[in-house]
C-alpha cells in the first residue's frame, strides 16, 4: 500500500463530504444572502434520522438513507416556513437571519443530544462497510466509493438543474434580485422554500455520510459547516463549480498537512487557508475582482 | 373604458404622507402621464400599482377586479401589471438573453424543473431584443452593458411580459436621442395594440407628444388632469412647477 495513494484517497473522500456542505450552502446562500448556521445542524439531523431509522427501528439500510435525506430536507423546509420566511416578510437585515439561524442550530443540536445522548453514534456496520476495493496502491470502502460516486451525481443532476433548466434561471434571478423576481411574476417565496428543501437534503446526505465514515455527535454540525464554508469562500461563494473543486483542494491540503505535521493540525490548516484565501484573495479561486 | 380606478388611497412613509386620499381614473388603451415636482407621489403611485409597497387605506380596482390591500409583488403578473424603475433594475449577473427568457417562460416552480427554453421562447426573445438592437449582445451580462442599453433591457423585459398595464418610470432619463426614438416607437406601439401605459416623465415635450392625458400630482394629491396642451398651461400647474 502506498501511502500517497491512500491520502490523496482519503482526501477526496473528505473534499466529498465538504463539498456536498458547500452545495447546499452556496445554493441557500446564493437564493437568500444569509449566513445560514443551520445547515451544518440540519446535516448531523440527516445523519441522526437515517441512525434512528437503521439502527433504532431496524429499516433497511438504503431506506433509511432515503428517510434521513428526507428528514434534512423537511428541516430545511420547516426552518424557512417558521423562521427566515417570516423574517423577509419583516425585511430584517442579515445580522438577524444569521443570529436566527444560530438559533436553529442550537434547537436541533439540543434536541439531538435530549433524544440520543452526545455520545459518538456510527452507522458504519450498517453499509457493508468491511468491503474494501483496492485502487492502483490505496484501499477505499464500499462506503467511500459510494459517498464519493453520489457526490459526482449530485452535483451533476444540481448542475443539470442550475445550468439547463429554468429553475435554475430562476433561482439565479432571485439570487440576483429577490425584488426583480417578484416584479416579473416569480413567486420567490416559493422557490426559495424549494432551495431550502434541495440544499438542506444535499447537507443531509453529507450528515449521514460523516455517520458512515468517521461516526457523528451532535456538536458536529458547526464544524463540518464551516469546512464547507471555507470550500465556497475559496471556491468563491455563490459559485457551485468553485465551491465543490476548492472542497477537494480543501481535503489534500488537509490530509497532506496531517500526514506532514499531525492530526490536531487539521483545522488550523483548513483556516490558515482561509485566512490567507481572505487575505490576497477574498473573492476566491474562480470569482472576479 | 377606465382600466385603473383609484379610491382614495393612502400611504405614508414615517409619517409623511406620499399619498394623501388619492382618487383617480385611468382610460383603458391610451397613454397617461404623470407629471409632478420631486417628493409629489409620483414614483410611490408606481410602486403601489406595482405591488412594490402596500397600501395604508383606500381601494384599488384593476379591469373590474378589487385588488387586495395585501397584494404581493408576484401577483402583479395575475392582474397584468408590469413596470420599469427610475434607477434601472436587471439580473446584472445573467446574460441579456436570460433576462428576458426568464419573464418568457414558466415561473410555476416544478413546471420550472422540467422546461428548459422552448424555441417559441428564443423566438420571441429575438423579436423583442432586435427592436432594442441588443440582440447581438445576448450573450453579454447585463452589468456589462452601457447605461442607455441597460435602461433598453429593462423596458424590453416589461415588454415580455405581455402585461395589460405598462408602467414606465422616467424611462426617457439619461438616453440618447436615438435611444429615445425607439423607445417612443415602443410606446406608441403598445398603445396601437391596445395596452395601457402610465409614464412618469420630467421631459414635458415628450410628455405632450406621446400621452393622451396628463396627471399633474403635488404633495400626493391630484392637482389637475386632462389633456395635456389644457392641463400643462393651467396656472396652478405652470405655479407648482415654476414657483409662485
Amino acid at each position: 500500500m502506498d501511502m500517497l495513494t491512500q491520502i490523496i484517497f482519503n482526501s477526496l473522500i473528505a473534499g466529498a463530504i465538504y463539498a456536498l456542505v458547500a452545495l447546499g450552502f452556496n445554493l441557500i446562500y446564493g437564493a437568500t444572502k444569509f449566513f445560514n448556521f443551520a445547515h451544518g445542524s440540519i446535516a448531523i439531523a440527516g445523519g441522526y434520522a437515517t441512525f434512528y431509522f437503521n439502527k433504532i427501528l431496524g429499516v433497511d439500510v438504503y431506506l433509511s438513507v432515503l428517510l434521513g435525506i428526507l428528514c434534512a430536507g423537511f428541516l430545511g423546509y420547516i426552518s424557512n416556513k417558521l423562521v427566515f420566511s417570516p423574517l423577509r416578510k419583516k425585511k430584517s437585515s442579515h445580522m438577524i437571519f444569521m443570529v436566527a439561524s444560530l438559533g436553529i442550530l442550537i434547537v436541533i443540536q439540543a434536541v439531538i443530544s435530549l433524544i440520543f445522548t452526545s455520545e459518538f453514534q456510527t452507522l458504519s456496520s450498517s453499509l457493508a462497510s468491511s468491503k474494501k476495493y483496492i485502487f492502483l496502491t490505496g484501499i477505499i470502502t464500499k462506503t467511500q466509493l459510494i459517498l464519493f460516486l453520489s457526490v459526482l451525481l449530485i452535483m451533476g443532476l444540481l448542475v443539470l438543474v442550475l445550468k439547463k433548466t429554468m429553475l435554475g434561471k430562476t433561482i439565479s434571478a432571485i439570487s440576483d434580485s429577490e425584488e426583480i423576481a417578484r416584479n416579473i411574476g416569480i413567486n420567490s417565496n416559493r422557490v426559495i422554500s424549494y432551495v431550502f428543501v434541495i440544499g438542506s437534503a444535499i447537507a443531509g446526505v453529507a450528515g449521514i455520510f460523516v455517520g458512515f465514515d468517521t461516526g457523528i455527535s451532535p456538536t458536529m454540525g458547526m464544524s463540518l459547516l464551516l469546512k464547507g464554508v471555507i470550500a465556497s469562500i475559496i471556491g468563491g461563494v455563490g459559485n457551485v463549480y468553485g465551491g465543490v473543486l476548492a472542497a477537494f483542494m480543501l481535503g489534500l491540503i488537509e490530509n497532506f498537512g496531517v500526514w506532514n505535521f499531525s492530526g490536531e493540525w487539521k483545522d488550523a490548516i483548513s483556516f490558515a487557508v482561509l485566512i490567507l484565501f481572505l487575505l490576497f484573495r477574498p473573492q476566491g479561486m474562480f470569482g472576479k475582482k | 373604458m377606465n382600466i385603473l380606478k383609484l379610491k382614495k388611497i393612502r400611504k405614508h412613509f414615517n409619517g409623511v404622507l406620499a399619498l394623501d386620499n388619492l382618487s383617480l381614473d385611468i382610460k383603458a388603451e391610451g397613454i397617461t402621464g404623470i407629471v409632478g415636482p420631486n417628493g409629489s407621489g409620483k414614483t410611490t403611485l408606481i410602486n403601489i400599482l406595482s405591488g412594490c409597497e402596500s397600501l395604508d387605506g383606500g381601494t384599488i380596482i384593476i379591469d373590474d377586479s378589487l385588488r387586495s390591500k395585501k397584494m404581493r409583488a408576484y401577483e402583479n403578473s395575475i392582474f397584468g401589471i408590469t413596470r420599469t424603475f427610475q434607477e434601472i433594475r436587471l439580473f446584472e449577473q445573467m446574460t441579456v438573453l436570460d433576462n428576458v427568457l426568464v419573464v418568457l417562460t414558466e415561473k410555476n416552480v416544478l413546471g420550472a424543473i422540467f422546461e428548459k427554453h422552448g424555441e417559441y421562447h428564443l423566438m420571441k426573445a429575438e423579436e423583442l431584443l432586435k427592436v432594442v438592437n441588443l440582440w447581438e449582445k445576448r450573450n453579454e451580462l447585463a452589468i456589462n452593458l452601457s447605461y442607455g442599453q441597460r435602461k433598453l433591457l429593462e423596458i424590453t423585459r416589461a415588454l415580455s411580459t405581455d402585461a395589460k398595464i405598462y408602467l414606465f418610470d422616467e424611462p426617457f432619463a439619461g438616453l440618447f436621442p436615438e435611444m429615445i426614438k425607439t423607445v417612443m416607437k415602443i410606446i406608441k406601439k403598445l398603445k396601437e395594440e391596445g395596452k395601457t401605459v402610465i409614464l412618469v416623465e420630467h421631459n414635458m415635450l415628450l410628455m405632450r407628444e406621446l400621452c393622451d392625458e396628463i396627471v399633474v400630482m403635488d404633495n400626493g394629491k391630484l392637482l389637475s388632469k386632462g389633456k395635456p396642451e389644457e392641463v400643462l398651461n393651467k396656472k396652478k400647474v405652470l405655479d407648482v412647477y415654476l414657483g409662485k
